[in-house]
């Protein structure tokens, strides 16, 4: 089977997604990319990444309880597959390895 | 929290976006605004706005297309459903409103194809616009003292005056002269019949007029003498498959002519008519002196003009021109004027045309009653709709209730009606190709109905359904879904008397017209009725009229054929003579000794008989005698004038005239008697001055008076001796009264047309009486309910309902009576004799109308009154 493709902010929201372990949604994710990236994301940059990746089969998604809160509107919540795992995991292994390769040259 | 995300955006995003992904989606912008608000609300406001529109992309917008389809196919599905089943439900209503539209758009598609015809007349000349007639007027000194009118011109005129145009006018560029109908009697092998409608034509033809061609050289076709053109009608009659052209075909038994082509029939649309054309040089031949003679009438003269000029400068140079050519002529003024050929069959005024005229008048009159019909017929569509739709308001109520909305009612309602009047259309369309070919056949008219099988014409019935569906549906939808439901249910609506002033114009319209037709259709008849019934100074009745058309063989044995038809016990009299009353007659230039003793030229037309005419004819001696075989000179010196003529010669006492001197074609002697006057013209016209000649060379028709007893058994006996006598002679009759009576053919067209379309009228009227009275009905069900509990008969109650109708018939009678005894009276003007307008006529049409508008009302107050009280008082 060939493994769908992981862009890269795709794999930046995988990422946020692996590391808020069940407690992942859509502003949460957007904050924290925010801090870490230290400029703008649109939400619905998150949103798309987001669906593209649960149809790709990376991600699993839940809805939470209703609240009062965000317009009574329910929290979608998101974790990581083991597929979105393995996928992650090659794509750190590939990262490492041509990281590795590259040959000791001093940049003066 | 107060602070709340733009609504707009908000709506919009819950518009658009997937249900599985809208908590989401909303959830998070909501959070975030929250977020921004706190920091900058306006902003906030800003980036709410813009991530909506950012999300508004393929991905989450929902599928409409395919749920909101099947939504409005199925509501499309259930509201014809329903619509079919209201038509159902209400089997009677629902056809006599269809019947109603259907009849009305009917009469007015035929009328529109009638005046389409009319109006088509001799356009498929591609050269129409620029071919012309010449006109001639003859006018006596007594004449010339009026100015001269366009109805004193006719097109029948001499020969020379197309050669002498060419030579005077540099504007004319060609000239094509024809002859009036010629009788020829063809003989193809076995085939032999006597031809009618055969012209003598210069070689031209197709030059100026676009017939087409079959077979042969359309430049050549009647260059040569003895040329014959036919008719496809001709040439299959003589040869059925048979190659025609190159053939020939013996003439009057002597003269062998060849055809030289063969072309289409002339088209039904034309204003003159042929079945065949003889080259101009073979009647030169026989008769050259008449191509020199500006007195001698027979040819009908059209000219095309030389490219920028016009006809203004031909007429500046016409009595110049008239007047050069006749000279020596002392007492006929000779004038000549032109028309457009295009004008020939709507607009020509002048006399003595080559082929039937038709009537602008007529046109504006039918196209205005169609425009009427159908405008009636509309709004009584949508009347009876309405009244209709009032009875459903508490459909409509509960409807509401269960939460239809005022757009879903409003569709409703026009589905319904657009299913309705698109029967409406399609029955229109069925009695149109049902009764065309009857009303062709009626009227001699072709109705083309095959134009209403174009897209064109599926375009505007198209809209026309959905117009008329639209116009008829919401007015209803608009007025009924409007009401509050609760009233509705409650069993109170308001009754809108807006609409009723409206509809009451339009009843005391519809009758007004009704009556006004009743009226027009009653006199009309009575007029040919006194046509029929008037003594015409002759017996019309049991003559036959047998055609030999001038044959040589037959006028030699005359008199043994007279004898041997005289010997046959139910042949009581025979005479011949050149025509019988009713046909076409020629003029003769005519110089008779006036009072005054002068030798004056009057132009009557002429009669030439036999010795036994007057007689056979019962026609009356005024003074004098008639001709005789006693007076062996009556053949070359004696002439018998009617009483219409001697006043030519200004003489009133008949006995005056007897033995005054004449010249006539040649001939000179005295005048020996004078006739009453008798119709032998058409009763449009008075009697006008009549000479009669004895010629025997000049006869062409035998008169036969027949008994009444064995008509049939006689006819068989006289064709069986015309066969022994005459073999080279087809039997060629007819029988007189039915000859005068076709002069009057286009009256009783006129009459029955009258007459179909007072009955459309009159039903269509009822229609919209029938929409009035079941709408005010249903309105006072209550008021007739109380009424009756309070004592009221059924006979009170309809009165009751059927007044205000009296009121308005009794407008319309007013409105129509006048209009109708205006329109009647210039009608009859038309007529020389003419009935008088008796006033029970008027009665009766108002008294017919009234008794079927009264039947039509009590169907519904009858109803009403009829009805329960229990029923209309116990849903309060």
């Amino acid at each position: 089977m060939k493994i769908p493709s992981l862009g890269e902010f795709e794999e930046l929201v995988l990422l946020t997604v692996a590391a808020q372990h069940d407690q992942a949604y859509g502003v949460s994710i957007m904050e924290s990319l925010e801090k870490k990236l230290q400029k703008k994301i649109n939400i619905s940059a998150i949103h798309v990444a987001l669906k593209r990746m649960e149809e790709k089969g990376f991600i699993q998604s839940r809805f939470g309880g209703i609240t009062n809160d965000r317009g009574g509107r329910r929290k979608k919540f998101y974790v990581i597959t083991a597929f979105g795992k393995q996928v992650l995991d090659n794509q750190y292994t590939l990262r490492t390895s041509l990281y590795l390769s590259i040959p000791k040259i001093s940049f003066g | 929290m107060n602070h709340q995300p733009p609504k707009r955006a908000l709506k919009f995003l819950r518009w658009f976006c997937r249900e599985d992904f809208i908590d989401e989606i909303e959830g998070d912008l909501v959070e975030i605004f929250e977020l921004h608000y706190q920091e900058n609300p306006k902003k906030a406001s800003r980036s709410f706005w813009w991530q909506v529109i950012l999300h508004f992309r393929p991905d989450y917008i929902k599928s409409f297309h395919l749920s909101d389809y099947l939504i409005q196919r199925t509501m499309l599905y259930i509201n014809f459903k329903l619509a079919w089943r209201h038509i159902l439900k209400k089997k009677l209503f629902s056809f006599i409103n269809i019947l109603g539209l259907g009849v009305g758009i009917a009469s007015c598609l035929i009328i529109f194809l009638y005046i389409q015809f009319e109006l088509s007349f001799d356009k498929y000349h591609k050269n129409l616009n620029n071919t012309y007639r010449v006109l001639h007027a003859y006018r006596n000194l007594e004449e010339q003292q009026n100015p001269i009118t366009p109805e004193d011109y006719q097109v029948w005129g001499n020969a020379p005056v197309a050669e002498a145009m060419l030579r005077d006018f540099p504007e004319v560029k060609s000239t094509f002269r024809f002859t009036s109908d010629v009788e020829f009697l063809l003989q193809y092998k076995d085939r032999l019949f006597q031809e009618d409608h055969i012209i003598f034509a210069d070689a031209n033809a197709f030059d100026l007029f676009s017939w087409r061609m079959l077979e042969g050289d359309p430049k050549t076709a009647l260059k040569e003498p003895n040329s014959l053109v036919l008719t496809k009608k001709l040439a299959t009659k003589y040869f059925g498959n048979e190659e025609a052209v190159g053939k020939t075909i013996k003439v009057d038994g002597s003269d062998v002519y060849k055809i030289t082509a063969v072309m289409e029939n002339v088209p039904a649309n034309s204003h003159f008519k042929f079945d065949g054309m003889v080259s101009m040089n073979t009647f030169q031949k026989y008769r050259p002196n008449v191509f020199e003679m500006w007195d001698y009438v027979d040819f009908y003269t059209y000219f095309t003009l030389e490219e920028n000029t016009s006809l203004a400068s031909l007429n500046k140079k016409a009595d110049e021109f008239a007047k050069k050519y006749t000279k020596e002529w002392a007492q006929t003024e000779y004038r000549v004027a032109f028309e457009p050929a295009a004008d020939a069959y709507l607009h020509s005024k002048a006399a003595r045309q080559p082929g039937e005229v038709g009537s602008i008048t007529n046109l504006y009159i039918f196209g205005a009653v169609g425009i009427f019909i159908l405008l009636i017929a509309c709004i009584n569509f949508v009347n009876l709709s309405t009244a209709r739709s009032v009875e459903r308001a508490k459909e409509v109520g509960i409807r509401k209730v269960a939460g239809a909305h005022k757009s879903t009612l409003t569709f409703q309602f026009l589905a319904e009606f657009i299913l309705l009047s698109t029967f409406g259309v399609l029955l229109a369309l069925l009695l149109v190709i049902y009764f065309a070919p009857i009303l062709q056949d009626m009227t001699g008219k072709q109705l083309n109905y095959q134009i209403f099988f174009s897209w064109q014409f599926g375009l505007i019935a198209l809209a026309g359904i959905l117009f008329l569906g639209t116009a008829a549906g919401l007015y209803p939808a608009w007025m009924i879904s409007g009401y509050s439901p609760a009233l509705v249910l409650k069993g109170r609506y308001g009754s809108s008397t807006k609409g009723l002033l409206l509809r009451k114009v339009l009843v005391v319209c519809q009758f007004g017209l009704s009556i006004a037709l009743m009226i027009g259709t009653a006199i009309v008849f009575s007029q040919l009725q006194f046509l029929q019934s008037k003594n015409l100074g002759f017996k019309k009745e049991q003559m036959l009229i047998l055609d030999f058309a001038w044959d040589n063989k037959v006028k030699q044995q005359m008199d043994a054929i007279e004898q041997t038809f005289l010997a046959h016990p139910n042949i009581t009299a025979v005479s011949a003579s050149r025509a019988v009353p009713g046909d076409f007659l020629p003029n003769a230039g005519t110089t008779i000794e006036d009072k005054k003793g002068e030798m004056t030229m009057n132009n009557p037309t002429i009669y030439e008989i036999d010795n036994t005419f007057i007689q056979n004819y019962g026609i009356e001696m005024a003074a004098g005698r008639a001709f005789s075989e006693e007076f062996p000179s009556d053949s070359l010196h004696a002439l018998i004038l009617n009483e219409a003529a001697i006043a030519m010669w200004g003489y009133e006492n008949p006995e005056e005239i007897i033995g005054k001197s004449f010249r006539q074609w040649g001939k000179e002697g005295t005048v020996i008697g004078v006739v009453k006057d008798f119709n032998y013209q058409s009763l449009h016209k008075k009697v006008e001055p009549l000479s009669l000649r004895y010629e025997p060379r000049s006869l062409r028709k035998f008169s036969i008076r027949i008994k009444s007893d064995n008509l049939s058994s006689t006819l068989a006996d006289i064709e069986n001796i015309w066969k022994d006598l005459a073999p080279h002679r087809p039997f060629v009759y007819t029988f007189l009264d039915d000859n005068f009576n076709r002069q009057h053919k286009a009256d009783e067209q006129f009459g029955s047309i009258f007459g179909v379309f007072a009955g459309i009228a009159i039903f269509v009227a009822c229609l919209g009486l029938f929409g009035l009275t079941a709408y005010t009905t249903s309105q006072r069900t209550k008021e007739i309910g109380i009424r009756k509990v309070l004592g009221a008969s059924s006979v009170q109650i309809v009165a009751l309902l059927s007044s205000s109708f009296l009121k308005l018939f009794a407008v319309a009678m007013v409105i129509a009576v006048p209009a109708s005894w205006f329109f009647m009276k210039n009608w009859l003007n038309g007529f020389a004799y003419r009935t008088d307008i008796n006033f029970w006529v008027f009665g009766l049409a108002g008294l017919l109308a009234l008794s079927i508008a009264l039947i039509t009302i009590s169907w519904q107050s009858f109803k009403a009154a009829m009805a329960n009280p229990i029923d209309s008082l116990r849903s309060e």
